[in-house]
């Protein structure tokens, strides 16, 4: 694996991680506001 | 620039690209949370368009600023009846509008109902803590008013109704519960059903914990009377609350106190953890359906608050089995 691929792998990791993280700041705020569990139910 | 500094640089744009990245997928997650719906979502949430049918809006039932509402006659205008379906907007007693309930009034024409949407006087504190004298009472009294000027608006339409339904969100759920379970005596027009979700039913004091009135202090009691007497429209005192006498007071707004054998099926949702109304008081109100025999479902949501936001299998299953009681107590004929 060249350097550059490594380098978009780690990209592509921290993008998800990101993703998935934006999803639970807003369930985490939405909980505080109205109440709710940050994990279970429907995913995220 | 000398060869070092220039080296820095070029080390440093993967790690800049990373924030980038982690900057950008972040937004685009904060962003997806509140654009993507479950595909099954749009099915109960319908676009008004002029193929539905033809609207009425802000059509008077009293001299109050706010007694107005909404009629939603669906197109197929040449049925000898029609079932009534009114939903009462959420907002905490204090905000909300008919308008923010389009997209449900919508769906409810779409199955061939007249739908009607009908606002109410709003608690308002005035400059000098003075209120403008609105309660969860004088609202529960101006939705009992509205209701055979809506039945009315509908005839003179060319809708007879023969069967009503009443729902709604929160705030307004409450106000529907009160009317199906305290007023549908008087109702013009047989109430075959209730549904709604997350609306307060009743005010033992013990269930508001969310609110801290549980506990045994001087100030939860005091908060207890303030919020109760806003509710109510009338002063309760701290010694009414400490020894339970303004449970019989507060019985006219406390919906499941009024459940008899005879009380409507009702389908209601509500979540755990809900920090703005008191979930125990959902538990009581189950208990008040169980104990006198009402065709009832109740849907407890493990994981949401108010807004059953975090449970949407649940909450698929709740709007399926409204869509069912709906057919079965007001098939559309």
């Amino acid at each position: 694996m060249t350097l550059t691929q490594k380098r978009l792998v780690i990209l592509f990791i921290i993008a998800l991680i990101a993703f998935v993280m934006g999803r639970l700041a807003v369930r985490a705020m939405m909980n505080l506001l109205i109440g709710g569990t940050l994990f279970g139910g429907n995913f995220l | 620039m000398s060869g070092t500094v220039k080296e820095k640089r070029v080390k440093t744009v993967p790690i800049w690209m990373g924030i980038l990245t982690f900057a950008l997928a972040f937004g685009a997650g904060v962003a997806s949370k509140f654009v993507i719906q479950p595909g099954w979502a749009k099915e109960y949430s319908v676009a008004w368009s002029d193929a539905l049918g033809t609207r009425r809006i802000d059509l008077p039932y009293g001299d109050g600023e706010a007694n107005k509402f909404d009629l939603y006659l669906p197109a197929d205008s040449g049925k000898e009846n029609y079932g009534l379906v009114v939903y009462l907007h959420a907002g905490g007693f204090t905000a909300g509008d008919k308008s923010g309930d389009v997209e449900m009034l919508s769906w409810l024409c779409k199955k061939g109902y007249v739908a009607a949407g009908v606002n109410y006087t709003l608690f308002a504190e005035l400059e000098g803590g003075a209120t403008n004298g609105a309660s969860v009472l004088t609202q529960s009294e101006e939705i009992r008013n509205a209701i055979p000027k809506v039945i009315e608006a509908a005839q003179k339409e060319g809708y007879p109704i023969d069967s009503m339904a009443i729902a709604g969100g929160s705030a307004g759920h409450a106000l529907a519960m009160i009317y199906a379970y305290r007023d549908a005596g008087q109702s013009p027009i047989s109430v075959k059903m209730t549904f709604g979700a997350v609306g307060p039913s009743c005010f033992y004091r013990e269930d508001w914990d969310n609110y801290g009135f549980d506990r045994e202090t001087e100030e939860s009691y005091q908060g207890a009377a303030g919020i109760f007497s806003a509710m109510l429209g009338e002063l309760l005192s701290v010694e009414e609350i400490k020894d339970g006498s303004y449970l019989e007071k507060m019985k006219p707004i406390s919906a499941a106190e009024w459940i008899t054998p005879d009380a409507p099926p009702t389908v209601v949702a509500y979540g755990v953890h809900d920090r703005v109304q008191p979930f125990k008081a959902s538990v009581r109100l189950k208990a008040a359906l169980e104990k006198n025999g009402v065709d009832f479902q109740y849907f407890e949501m493990p994981h949401s608050g108010h807004g059953l936001q975090n449970d949407h299998a649940l909450y698929k299953q709740w709007m399926e089995t409204v869509d069912e009681y709906l057919d079965s107590y007001m098939p559309v004929k």
